[in-house]
Protein backbone atom coordinates (compact mmCIF):
# COMPACT_ATOMS: atom_id res chain seq x y z
CA UNK A 1 0.00 0.00 0.00
CA UNK A 2 2.96 2.70 0.64
CA UNK A 3 4.69 1.47 -2.55
CA UNK A 4 1.55 2.34 -4.41
CA UNK A 5 0.88 5.26 -2.58
CA UNK A 6 3.63 6.60 -2.90
CA UNK A 7 4.57 5.98 -6.83
CA UNK A 8 0.58 6.60 -7.52
CA UNK A 9 0.58 10.06 -6.12
CA UNK A 10 2.53 12.79 -7.70
CA UNK A 11 4.29 14.63 -5.03
CA UNK A 12 3.93 17.59 -6.97
CA UNK A 13 0.10 17.61 -6.30
CA UNK A 14 0.42 17.40 -2.51
CA UNK A 15 3.52 20.09 -2.44
CA UNK A 16 3.90 22.20 -5.65
CA UNK A 17 7.31 23.63 -4.63
CA UNK A 18 7.46 27.11 -5.81
CA UNK A 19 10.14 29.28 -6.60
CA UNK A 20 10.78 32.37 -3.78
CA UNK A 21 10.70 35.98 -5.20
CA UNK A 22 13.80 36.55 -7.15
CA UNK A 23 15.63 39.04 -4.96
CA UNK A 24 15.99 41.36 -7.61
CA UNK A 25 11.74 41.70 -7.73
CA UNK A 26 11.63 42.31 -3.58
CA UNK A 27 11.88 45.59 -3.77
CA UNK A 28 9.02 46.43 -5.91
CA UNK A 29 6.70 44.17 -3.85
CA UNK A 30 8.09 45.41 -0.34
CA UNK A 31 9.00 49.19 -1.40
CA UNK A 32 4.72 50.08 -1.55
CA UNK A 33 4.33 47.54 1.30
CA UNK A 34 6.17 49.63 3.34
CA UNK A 35 4.89 53.08 2.11
CA UNK A 36 1.50 51.50 3.02
CA UNK A 37 2.82 50.77 6.60
CA UNK A 38 4.69 53.95 7.50
CA UNK A 39 1.18 56.00 6.12
CA UNK A 40 -0.58 53.42 8.15
CA UNK A 41 1.38 54.50 11.30
CA UNK A 42 1.94 57.85 10.50
CA UNK A 43 -1.89 58.40 9.91
CA UNK A 44 -2.90 56.51 13.19
CA UNK A 45 -0.15 58.51 15.51
CA UNK A 46 -1.42 62.08 14.12
CA UNK A 47 -4.66 60.55 15.52
CA UNK A 48 -3.52 59.39 18.53
CA UNK A 49 -1.17 62.50 19.66
CA UNK A 50 -4.11 64.77 18.65
CA UNK A 51 -6.55 62.49 21.12
CA UNK A 52 -4.65 60.98 23.58
CA UNK A 53 -2.28 63.72 24.58
CA UNK A 54 -5.44 66.24 25.98
CA UNK A 55 -7.22 63.12 27.07
CA UNK A 56 -4.02 61.87 29.61
CA UNK A 57 -4.09 65.67 30.47
CA UNK A 58 -7.87 65.52 31.60
CA UNK A 59 -7.37 62.05 33.13
CA UNK A 60 -4.97 63.59 35.24
CA UNK A 61 -6.47 65.99 36.37
CA UNK A 62 -9.95 65.03 37.04
CA UNK A 63 -8.26 61.92 39.32
CA UNK A 64 -7.82 63.25 42.76
CA UNK A 65 -5.14 66.19 43.38
CA UNK A 66 -5.60 66.95 39.94
CA UNK A 67 -6.37 70.59 39.00
CA UNK A 68 -10.04 69.57 38.46
CA UNK A 69 -10.63 66.96 40.45
CA UNK A 70 -14.25 65.05 39.05
CA UNK A 71 -13.68 61.46 40.46
CA UNK A 72 -16.72 60.28 38.64
CA UNK A 73 -15.73 61.49 35.16
CA UNK A 74 -12.35 59.87 36.09
CA UNK A 75 -13.89 56.58 37.19
CA UNK A 76 -15.51 56.10 33.74
CA UNK A 77 -12.99 57.67 31.45
CA UNK A 78 -10.46 55.23 33.59
CA UNK A 79 -13.10 52.40 32.79
CA UNK A 80 -13.32 52.84 29.26
CA UNK A 81 -9.23 52.89 28.65
CA UNK A 82 -8.48 50.14 30.44
CA UNK A 83 -11.44 47.92 28.62
CA UNK A 84 -9.35 49.10 25.34
CA UNK A 85 -6.34 48.88 26.88
CA UNK A 86 -7.55 44.86 27.94
CA UNK A 87 -8.62 43.71 24.53
CA UNK A 88 -5.99 41.56 22.56
CA UNK A 89 -5.70 43.85 19.13
CA UNK A 90 -6.87 41.37 17.02
CA UNK A 91 -9.99 40.84 19.52
CA UNK A 92 -10.46 44.86 18.90
CA UNK A 93 -10.08 44.78 15.52
CA UNK A 94 -13.03 41.79 14.67
CA UNK A 95 -15.63 43.15 17.32
CA UNK A 96 -15.48 46.95 15.85
CA UNK A 97 -15.82 45.86 12.41
CA UNK A 98 -19.50 47.64 12.44
CA UNK A 99 -17.91 50.77 13.89
CA UNK A 100 -15.20 51.12 11.24
CA UNK A 101 -17.90 50.21 8.52
CA UNK A 102 -19.93 53.21 9.70
CA UNK A 103 -16.86 55.89 9.79
CA UNK A 104 -15.11 54.64 6.85
CA UNK A 105 -17.86 52.77 4.94
CA UNK A 106 -15.30 49.59 4.09
CA UNK A 107 -14.31 46.85 6.49
CA UNK A 108 -10.92 45.94 4.92
CA UNK A 109 -7.73 48.25 3.38
CA UNK A 110 -5.70 50.60 5.04
CA UNK A 111 -9.04 53.13 6.03
CA UNK A 112 -10.27 50.45 7.76
CA UNK A 113 -6.91 49.39 10.08
CA UNK A 114 -6.67 53.32 11.04
CA UNK A 115 -9.93 52.88 12.90
CA UNK A 116 -8.76 50.42 15.59
CA UNK A 117 -5.51 51.04 15.66
CA UNK A 118 -6.59 54.57 16.65
CA UNK A 119 -8.95 53.31 19.06
CA UNK A 120 -5.99 50.83 20.90
CA UNK A 121 -3.66 53.41 20.10
CA UNK A 122 -5.02 56.07 22.04
CA UNK A 123 -6.33 54.36 24.98
CA UNK A 124 -2.47 53.13 25.07
CA UNK A 125 -1.14 56.87 24.85
CA UNK A 126 -3.57 58.02 27.59
CA UNK A 127 -1.88 55.80 30.09
CA UNK A 128 1.30 57.02 28.57
CA UNK A 129 0.80 60.44 29.03
CA UNK A 130 -0.91 59.51 32.39
CA UNK A 131 1.84 57.97 33.51
CA UNK A 132 4.41 60.96 32.76
CA UNK A 133 2.52 63.66 34.08
CA UNK A 134 2.34 61.55 37.67
CA UNK A 135 5.92 62.04 37.66
CA UNK A 136 5.91 65.71 38.05
CA UNK A 137 6.82 66.35 41.55
CA UNK A 138 3.37 68.48 43.15
CA UNK A 139 5.55 71.39 44.11
CA UNK A 140 5.90 71.97 40.41
CA UNK A 141 2.38 72.58 39.70
CA UNK A 142 2.19 74.35 43.52
CA UNK A 143 4.84 76.65 42.04
CA UNK A 144 2.64 77.51 38.75
CA UNK A 145 -0.70 77.99 40.44
CA UNK A 146 1.08 80.31 42.36
CA UNK A 147 2.46 82.06 39.98
CA UNK A 148 -1.12 82.84 38.96
CA UNK A 149 -1.35 80.44 35.89
CA UNK A 150 -4.59 79.68 34.77
CA UNK A 151 -5.51 75.33 34.61
CA UNK A 152 -4.73 75.55 30.78
CA UNK A 153 -1.46 77.53 31.45
CA UNK A 154 -0.43 75.43 33.87
CA UNK A 155 -0.94 72.38 32.35
CA UNK A 156 0.79 73.44 29.45
CA UNK A 157 4.15 74.99 30.63
CA UNK A 158 4.46 72.95 34.21
CA UNK A 159 2.76 70.05 33.83
CA UNK A 160 3.31 68.57 30.31
CA UNK A 161 6.05 70.59 29.79
CA UNK A 162 8.22 68.87 31.99
CA UNK A 163 6.66 65.41 31.40
CA UNK A 164 7.69 65.77 27.52
CA UNK A 165 11.04 63.97 27.89
CA UNK A 166 8.75 61.05 29.48
CA UNK A 167 6.12 61.33 26.74
CA UNK A 168 8.31 61.18 24.03
CA UNK A 169 9.94 58.17 25.67
CA UNK A 170 6.71 56.66 25.58
CA UNK A 171 6.11 57.92 21.75
CA UNK A 172 8.90 55.70 21.33
CA UNK A 173 7.41 52.59 22.43
CA UNK A 174 3.48 53.20 20.89
CA UNK A 175 5.21 53.84 17.62
CA UNK A 176 6.69 50.66 17.59
CA UNK A 177 3.62 48.69 19.05
CA UNK A 178 1.82 50.64 16.14
CA UNK A 179 3.94 48.87 13.67
CA UNK A 180 2.87 45.85 15.68
CA UNK A 181 -0.47 46.63 15.13
CA UNK A 182 -0.30 47.17 11.71
CA UNK A 183 1.30 43.75 11.24
CA UNK A 184 -1.86 42.25 12.74
CA UNK A 185 -3.90 44.65 10.63
CA UNK A 186 -2.20 43.13 7.37
CA UNK A 187 -4.65 39.90 7.97
CA UNK A 188 -7.79 42.13 8.15
CA UNK A 189 -6.19 42.82 4.22
CA UNK A 190 -5.08 46.41 5.56
CA UNK A 191 -1.90 45.79 3.27
CA UNK A 192 1.67 46.88 4.42
CA UNK A 193 4.94 44.91 5.18
CA UNK A 194 3.12 43.12 7.59
CA UNK A 195 0.32 41.93 5.17
CA UNK A 196 3.37 40.44 2.85
CA UNK A 197 4.92 38.82 5.39
CA UNK A 198 1.76 36.79 6.30
CA UNK A 199 1.07 36.46 2.19
CA UNK A 200 4.23 35.76 0.87
CA UNK A 201 6.43 34.65 3.98
CA UNK A 202 3.91 32.26 6.29
CA UNK A 203 1.10 31.51 3.38
CA UNK A 204 3.30 30.48 0.60
CA UNK A 205 6.29 29.89 2.30
CA UNK A 206 8.58 32.32 0.92
CA UNK A 207 11.34 32.02 3.03
CA UNK A 208 13.16 35.06 1.00
CA UNK A 209 10.20 37.23 1.38
CA UNK A 210 9.60 36.41 5.29
CA UNK A 211 13.80 36.87 5.89
CA UNK A 212 13.42 40.50 3.74
CA UNK A 213 10.06 41.50 6.09
CA UNK A 214 12.06 40.57 9.31
CA UNK A 215 15.18 42.64 8.42
CA UNK A 216 12.95 45.02 7.39
CA UNK A 217 10.94 45.69 10.56
CA UNK A 218 14.27 44.69 12.74
CA UNK A 219 15.77 47.63 11.08
CA UNK A 220 12.59 50.36 11.32
CA UNK A 221 11.93 49.32 15.27
CA UNK A 222 15.69 49.73 15.66
CA UNK A 223 15.44 52.91 13.64
CA UNK A 224 12.62 54.45 15.68
CA UNK A 225 14.32 53.13 19.14
CA UNK A 226 17.56 55.15 18.71
CA UNK A 227 15.48 58.13 16.82
CA UNK A 228 13.86 58.31 20.27
CA UNK A 229 15.88 57.78 22.45
CA UNK A 230 18.27 60.69 20.62
CA UNK A 231 14.68 62.59 20.72
CA UNK A 232 14.30 62.40 24.69
CA UNK A 233 17.93 62.94 25.29
CA UNK A 234 17.80 66.24 23.17
CA UNK A 235 15.14 67.59 25.15
CA UNK A 236 16.21 66.66 28.87
CA UNK A 237 19.12 69.49 29.18
CA UNK A 238 21.13 67.18 31.93
CA UNK A 239 21.81 64.89 29.12
CA UNK A 240 21.98 66.91 26.36
CA UNK A 241 24.72 69.37 28.41
CA UNK A 242 26.57 67.13 30.28
CA UNK A 243 27.15 64.80 27.03
CA UNK A 244 29.03 67.59 25.36
CA UNK B 1 0.60 94.66 54.66
CA UNK B 2 -0.75 91.36 55.77
CA UNK B 3 -3.56 90.28 58.23
CA UNK B 4 -4.89 87.08 59.47
CA UNK B 5 -8.48 86.89 60.83
CA UNK B 6 -9.41 84.22 62.97
CA UNK B 7 -8.17 82.49 60.16
CA UNK B 8 -9.19 78.19 60.48
CA UNK B 9 -8.64 75.40 58.33
CA UNK B 10 -10.40 72.21 58.70
CA UNK B 11 -10.13 68.92 56.33
CA UNK B 12 -12.87 66.61 56.71
CA UNK B 13 -16.71 67.44 57.89
CA UNK B 14 -18.57 66.17 60.73
CA UNK B 15 -17.07 63.32 63.21
CA UNK B 16 -14.09 62.92 61.39
CA UNK B 17 -12.97 66.59 60.68
CA UNK B 18 -9.55 67.65 61.93
CA UNK B 19 -9.27 71.18 62.24
CA UNK B 20 -5.47 72.03 61.02
CA UNK B 21 -5.54 75.51 62.15
CA UNK B 22 -6.99 76.98 64.58
CA UNK B 23 -8.47 80.61 64.24
CA UNK B 24 -5.36 82.17 64.27
CA UNK B 25 -4.65 85.95 64.03
CA UNK B 26 -1.83 87.87 63.10
CA UNK B 27 -0.99 91.10 61.33
CA UNK B 28 2.98 91.60 59.54
CA UNK B 29 3.29 95.33 58.92
CA UNK B 30 4.68 96.64 55.57
CA UNK B 31 8.68 96.28 55.47
CA UNK B 32 8.33 93.30 58.44
CA UNK B 33 9.52 90.26 58.58
CA UNK B 34 6.93 87.64 60.60
CA UNK B 35 8.62 84.19 61.15
CA UNK B 36 6.38 81.45 62.01
CA UNK B 37 8.10 78.28 63.49
CA UNK B 38 6.80 74.60 64.75
CA UNK B 39 7.73 71.47 64.97
CA UNK B 40 6.48 68.71 62.08
CA UNK B 41 2.46 68.53 61.53
CA UNK B 42 1.92 71.80 63.69
CA UNK B 43 0.04 72.97 60.68
CA UNK B 44 2.58 75.34 59.07
CA UNK B 45 2.66 74.04 55.46
CA UNK B 46 -0.92 74.31 55.39
CA UNK B 47 -1.24 77.88 56.95
CA UNK B 48 1.46 78.82 53.87
CA UNK B 49 -1.10 77.41 51.52
CA UNK B 50 -3.52 79.91 52.96
CA UNK B 51 -1.39 82.82 52.99
CA UNK B 52 -0.21 82.35 48.85
CA UNK B 53 -4.46 81.23 48.63
CA UNK B 54 -3.77 77.91 47.02
CA UNK B 55 -5.66 76.73 49.87
CA UNK B 56 -9.27 78.53 50.73
CA UNK B 57 -9.78 78.85 54.61
CA UNK B 58 -12.50 77.15 56.10
CA UNK B 59 -13.34 80.31 57.82
CA UNK B 60 -11.84 83.69 58.37
CA UNK B 61 -9.70 86.03 56.34
CA UNK B 62 -6.65 86.59 54.70
CA UNK B 63 -6.42 90.29 54.44
CA UNK B 64 -3.87 91.82 51.94
CA UNK B 65 -3.69 95.60 52.70
CA UNK B 66 -6.98 96.15 53.15
CA UNK B 67 -8.70 93.67 50.71
CA UNK B 68 -9.97 90.13 52.29
CA UNK B 69 -8.74 88.15 49.63
CA UNK B 70 -9.58 84.37 50.51
CA UNK B 71 -13.58 85.42 49.87
CA UNK B 72 -12.71 86.28 46.53
CA UNK B 73 -14.64 84.02 43.38
CA UNK B 74 -12.15 81.46 41.76
CA UNK B 75 -11.14 83.78 38.96
CA UNK B 76 -10.20 86.64 41.01
CA UNK B 77 -8.83 84.44 43.43
CA UNK B 78 -5.89 83.81 40.65
CA UNK B 79 -5.76 87.21 40.24
CA UNK B 80 -5.20 87.58 44.02
CA UNK B 81 -2.03 85.17 43.78
CA UNK B 82 -0.35 87.46 41.86
CA UNK B 83 -0.23 90.05 44.86
CA UNK B 84 1.27 87.54 47.23
CA UNK B 85 5.02 86.07 45.48
CA UNK B 86 6.06 82.41 47.33
CA UNK B 87 9.27 80.76 47.77
CA UNK B 88 9.31 77.05 48.13
CA UNK B 89 11.54 75.15 49.41
CA UNK B 90 14.26 73.99 47.27
CA UNK B 91 12.99 76.14 44.45
CA UNK B 92 10.92 73.46 42.26
CA UNK B 93 12.55 75.09 39.12
CA UNK B 94 11.11 73.76 35.93
CA UNK B 95 13.77 71.52 35.21
CA UNK B 96 13.85 72.25 31.18
CA UNK B 97 13.99 75.65 31.62
CA UNK B 98 16.82 78.26 32.04
CA UNK B 99 17.05 80.47 35.32
CA UNK B 100 15.75 83.04 33.27
CA UNK B 101 12.89 81.47 31.55
CA UNK B 102 12.21 80.31 35.17
CA UNK B 103 12.31 83.23 36.42
CA UNK B 104 9.88 84.65 33.51
CA UNK B 105 6.83 82.05 34.27
CA UNK B 106 4.73 84.24 36.07
CA UNK B 107 5.19 86.77 33.47
CA UNK B 108 4.37 84.37 31.08
CA UNK B 109 1.03 83.11 32.63
CA UNK B 110 0.18 87.10 33.02
CA UNK B 111 0.58 87.65 29.34
CA UNK B 112 3.26 90.24 29.02
CA UNK B 113 5.09 90.77 26.10
CA UNK B 114 8.07 88.95 25.36
CA UNK B 115 9.91 92.76 25.43
CA UNK B 116 9.13 93.60 28.77
CA UNK B 117 9.59 90.44 30.02
CA UNK B 118 13.31 90.43 28.91
CA UNK B 119 13.95 93.23 30.65
CA UNK B 120 11.93 92.63 33.41
CA UNK B 121 13.90 89.12 33.92
CA UNK B 122 16.96 91.21 33.02
CA UNK B 123 16.27 93.10 36.25
CA UNK B 124 15.22 90.25 38.87
CA UNK B 125 18.32 88.35 37.79
CA UNK B 126 21.14 91.12 38.50
CA UNK B 127 19.16 91.66 41.99
CA UNK B 128 19.55 88.49 43.08
CA UNK B 129 22.91 88.27 41.76
CA UNK B 130 22.61 85.55 39.22
CA UNK B 131 23.87 87.15 35.78
CA UNK B 132 26.25 85.11 34.81
CA UNK B 133 23.84 82.16 35.45
CA UNK B 134 21.16 83.21 33.79
CA UNK B 135 21.01 81.15 30.58
CA UNK B 136 21.81 77.78 33.07
CA UNK B 137 19.44 75.11 33.70
CA UNK B 138 18.39 74.19 37.15
CA UNK B 139 20.61 71.35 37.17
CA UNK B 140 23.80 73.48 36.82
CA UNK B 141 22.97 75.56 39.35
CA UNK B 142 23.51 75.15 43.18
CA UNK B 143 21.37 74.92 45.92
CA UNK B 144 21.81 78.53 47.02
CA UNK B 145 21.91 79.65 43.03
CA UNK B 146 18.42 78.03 42.39
CA UNK B 147 16.84 79.53 45.72
CA UNK B 148 17.88 82.98 44.18
CA UNK B 149 16.10 82.25 40.89
CA UNK B 150 12.94 80.90 43.46
CA UNK B 151 13.13 84.52 45.18
CA UNK B 152 13.22 86.42 41.76
CA UNK B 153 10.51 84.33 40.56
CA UNK B 154 8.77 85.32 43.31
CA UNK B 155 9.13 88.88 42.72
CA UNK B 156 8.22 88.84 38.89
CA UNK B 157 5.35 90.60 39.65
CA UNK B 158 6.05 93.14 42.18
CA UNK B 159 4.04 91.58 45.09
CA UNK B 160 4.26 93.46 48.71
CA UNK B 161 3.81 90.14 50.33
CA UNK B 162 6.41 87.66 50.07
CA UNK B 163 5.46 84.48 51.52
CA UNK B 164 8.67 81.88 52.45
CA UNK B 165 7.78 78.74 53.21
CA UNK B 166 10.86 77.04 54.36
CA UNK B 167 13.07 78.55 51.91
CA UNK B 168 16.41 78.05 53.43
CA UNK B 169 15.25 74.46 54.56
CA UNK B 170 18.05 72.18 53.05
CA UNK B 171 20.18 74.92 52.48
CA UNK B 172 24.07 74.42 54.02
CA UNK B 173 24.27 77.31 57.03
CA UNK B 174 26.39 79.71 54.71
CA UNK B 175 23.82 79.40 51.58
CA UNK B 176 20.87 79.80 54.24
CA UNK B 177 22.95 82.70 55.76
CA UNK B 178 23.27 84.52 52.16
CA UNK B 179 19.87 84.09 51.46
CA UNK B 180 18.54 85.25 54.44
CA UNK B 181 21.00 88.42 54.00
CA UNK B 182 19.47 88.58 50.08
CA UNK B 183 16.15 88.56 51.74
CA UNK B 184 16.63 91.19 54.46
CA UNK B 185 18.17 93.68 51.53
CA UNK B 186 15.05 92.81 48.99
CA UNK B 187 12.58 93.53 52.41
CA UNK B 188 14.29 97.14 52.68
CA UNK B 189 14.56 97.88 48.80
CA UNK B 190 11.28 97.05 47.94
CA UNK B 191 9.58 97.67 51.21
CA UNK B 192 8.06 93.96 51.19
CA UNK B 193 6.11 92.29 54.00
CA UNK B 194 7.73 89.07 54.55
CA UNK B 195 5.89 86.09 56.03
CA UNK B 196 9.30 83.65 56.90
CA UNK B 197 7.44 80.08 57.78
CA UNK B 198 10.53 77.64 59.03
CA UNK B 199 11.33 74.81 61.40
CA UNK B 200 15.00 76.44 61.80
CA UNK B 201 15.64 78.73 64.50
CA UNK B 202 18.82 79.34 63.72
CA UNK B 203 17.42 81.07 60.67
CA UNK B 204 14.75 83.06 62.55
CA UNK B 205 17.23 84.23 64.54
CA UNK B 206 19.25 85.96 61.87
CA UNK B 207 16.21 86.80 59.99
CA UNK B 208 13.28 87.68 62.13
CA UNK B 209 11.88 91.20 63.34
CA UNK B 210 8.71 89.24 65.04
CA UNK B 211 8.12 85.63 65.83
CA UNK B 212 5.26 83.15 66.10
CA UNK B 213 5.17 79.42 67.48
CA UNK B 214 2.66 77.48 65.95
CA UNK B 215 1.59 74.18 67.69
CA UNK B 216 -1.31 71.64 66.84
CA UNK B 217 -3.11 74.68 64.95
CA UNK B 218 -2.73 77.19 67.51
CA UNK B 219 -0.42 80.30 68.03
CA UNK B 220 1.09 80.11 71.29
CA UNK B 221 3.50 82.09 71.79
CA UNK B 222 4.35 85.40 69.74
CA UNK B 223 6.24 88.69 70.01
CA UNK B 224 9.02 90.66 69.38
CA UNK B 225 12.40 88.63 68.65
CA UNK B 226 14.87 90.61 70.44
CA UNK B 227 12.11 90.63 73.74
CA UNK B 228 11.46 86.68 73.52
CA UNK B 229 15.16 86.14 73.09
CA UNK B 230 15.76 88.34 76.70
CA UNK B 231 12.94 86.97 78.49
CA UNK B 232 13.68 83.76 80.10
CA UNK B 233 10.14 82.69 81.68
CA UNK B 234 9.80 82.34 77.40
CA UNK B 235 9.19 78.70 76.05
CA UNK B 236 9.88 80.06 72.32
CA UNK B 237 12.65 82.53 73.32
CA UNK B 238 14.54 79.52 75.08
CA UNK B 239 13.46 77.30 71.75
CA UNK B 240 15.32 80.15 69.88
CA UNK B 241 18.75 79.77 71.80
CA UNK B 242 21.31 77.95 70.18
CA UNK B 243 21.65 74.57 72.33
CA UNK B 244 25.25 73.45 72.16
CA UNK B 245 27.57 71.23 73.70
CA UNK B 246 29.36 71.88 76.88
CA UNK B 247 32.80 71.18 79.13
CA UNK B 248 32.49 69.41 82.27
CA UNK B 249 32.72 71.37 85.72
CA UNK B 250 35.08 71.05 87.74
CA UNK B 251 34.66 68.77 90.94
CA UNK B 252 32.33 70.04 93.29
CA UNK B 253 31.81 73.00 91.38
CA UNK B 254 28.04 73.63 90.10
CA UNK B 255 27.10 73.45 86.38
CA UNK B 256 24.98 77.08 85.68
CA UNK B 257 22.93 77.49 82.36
CA UNK B 258 22.46 81.47 82.41
CA UNK B 259 20.63 83.11 79.66
CA UNK B 260 20.39 87.20 78.57
CA UNK B 261 18.05 88.09 80.25
CA UNK B 262 18.05 92.06 79.66
CA UNK B 263 19.22 94.13 76.56
CA UNK B 264 21.64 95.44 78.64
CA UNK B 265 24.02 92.82 79.76
CA UNK B 266 27.62 94.61 80.24
CA UNK B 267 30.14 92.76 77.98
CA UNK B 268 32.33 92.18 81.15
CA UNK B 269 29.68 90.41 82.91
CA UNK B 270 31.72 87.18 83.92
CA UNK B 271 34.70 88.97 85.26
CA UNK B 272 32.44 90.91 87.33
CA UNK B 273 30.37 87.79 88.88
CA UNK B 274 33.42 85.97 89.54
CA UNK B 275 34.27 89.43 92.05
CA UNK B 276 31.58 89.65 92.93
CA UNK B 277 31.18 85.93 94.22
CA UNK B 278 34.59 86.02 95.11
CA UNK B 279 34.93 82.81 93.51
CA UNK B 280 36.10 81.29 89.89
CA UNK B 281 33.73 81.51 87.44
CA UNK B 282 34.68 78.48 84.58
CA UNK B 283 33.22 78.93 81.27
CA UNK B 284 32.08 75.80 79.85
CA UNK B 285 30.44 76.83 76.94
CA UNK B 286 28.76 79.74 75.42
CA UNK B 287 27.01 81.17 72.31
CA UNK B 288 26.07 85.15 72.47
CA UNK B 289 25.18 87.30 69.58
CA UNK B 290 23.72 90.78 68.52
CA UNK B 291 20.30 90.68 67.41
CA UNK B 292 18.63 93.77 66.13
CA UNK B 293 21.46 95.77 68.25
CA UNK B 294 21.15 94.05 71.43
CA UNK B 295 23.23 90.93 72.90
CA UNK B 296 21.59 87.90 73.25
CA UNK B 297 22.58 84.40 74.20
CA UNK B 298 23.47 82.13 76.87
CA UNK B 299 26.29 80.85 78.58
CA UNK B 300 27.49 77.11 81.03
CA UNK B 301 29.08 78.50 83.94
CA UNK B 302 31.25 75.73 86.12
CA UNK B 303 30.85 77.78 89.61
CA UNK B 304 31.78 76.28 92.86
CA UNK B 305 31.01 77.38 96.62
CA UNK B 306 28.14 80.04 97.65
CA UNK B 307 24.38 79.56 97.74
CA UNK B 308 22.22 78.81 94.64
CA UNK B 309 20.89 82.29 95.77
CA UNK B 310 24.03 84.40 96.11
CA UNK B 311 24.33 82.64 92.73
CA UNK B 312 21.11 83.63 91.21
CA UNK B 313 21.15 87.57 92.86
CA UNK B 314 24.27 88.12 91.37
CA UNK B 315 23.38 86.83 87.83
CA UNK B 316 20.35 89.68 88.22
CA UNK B 317 22.23 92.26 88.82
CA UNK B 318 23.81 91.73 85.42
CA UNK B 319 20.52 91.01 83.87
CA UNK B 320 21.08 87.73 83.46
CA UNK B 321 18.75 84.58 84.63
CA UNK B 322 20.64 81.12 85.75
CA UNK B 323 19.49 77.86 86.63
CA UNK B 324 21.64 75.60 88.44
CA UNK B 325 22.43 71.56 86.55
CA UNK B 326 21.80 71.65 83.66
CA UNK B 327 20.65 67.52 82.87
CA UNK B 328 17.73 68.96 81.17
CA UNK B 329 19.61 70.25 78.45
CA UNK B 330 20.22 68.91 75.30
CA UNK B 331 23.49 68.39 74.01
CA UNK B 332 24.05 69.09 70.53
CA UNK B 333 22.30 65.97 68.87
CA UNK B 334 19.25 67.08 70.79
CA UNK B 335 19.85 64.12 73.45
CA UNK B 336 19.73 64.90 76.68
CA UNK B 337 23.61 65.21 78.44
CA UNK B 338 24.11 63.06 81.52
CA UNK B 339 25.33 65.29 84.36
CA UNK B 340 28.87 64.33 83.72
CA UNK B 341 31.25 65.87 86.65
CA UNK B 342 34.17 64.96 85.77
CA UNK B 343 36.38 62.86 83.70
CA UNK B 344 34.20 62.47 79.96
CA UNK B 345 33.61 65.41 78.41
CA UNK B 346 29.71 65.16 78.22
CA UNK B 347 29.46 67.46 74.42
CA UNK B 348 30.55 64.54 73.14
CA UNK B 349 28.51 61.85 74.92
CA UNK B 350 25.97 63.97 73.98
CA UNK B 351 26.44 64.15 70.49
CA UNK B 352 26.95 59.94 70.18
Amino acid sequence: MSAVGVSSVPIGSIYVPRADVPVAELPALLLPAYGETVLMVGVVMVVVLAVGTPLGLLLHNVAPGGLFERPALHAVLGWLISVGRSLPFLILMASIVPFTRFITGTNIGIAAAVVPMSLAGIAFFTRIVENALRSVPPSIVRVARASGGSNLQIMRSAQFGEAVPAVLGGLTIQVIAMIEYSAIAGTIGAGGIGYVAVTYGYQRFDNTVMLATILILVATVAFVQVAGDRLVRWVTPQKRLQRA
Amino acid sequence: MISLLELTKTYGRGADAVIVLDRLNFEVGTGEIFAVTGPSGAGKSTLAQCINLLERPTSGSVVVNGEDLSSLPEKRLRAARRRIGTVFQSASLLSRRTASENIALPLEYLGVTPGEIRARVGELIDRVGLGPKAHSYPFQLSGGQAQRVGIARALALRPSILLADEATSGLDPDTTSSVVELLKQLRTDLDLTVVFITHEMDTVRQIADSVARLERGRIVETGRLVDLLTDHGSPLGRALQPRRGFAAADDGAATWYVTYDSTDVPGDWIQRVSADLAVPVHLLGASVETVHGINTGSATLGIAAASDDAVRAVLARYGLSGTPDVRREPGPGGAPVSPVRSGAVPALEGAA
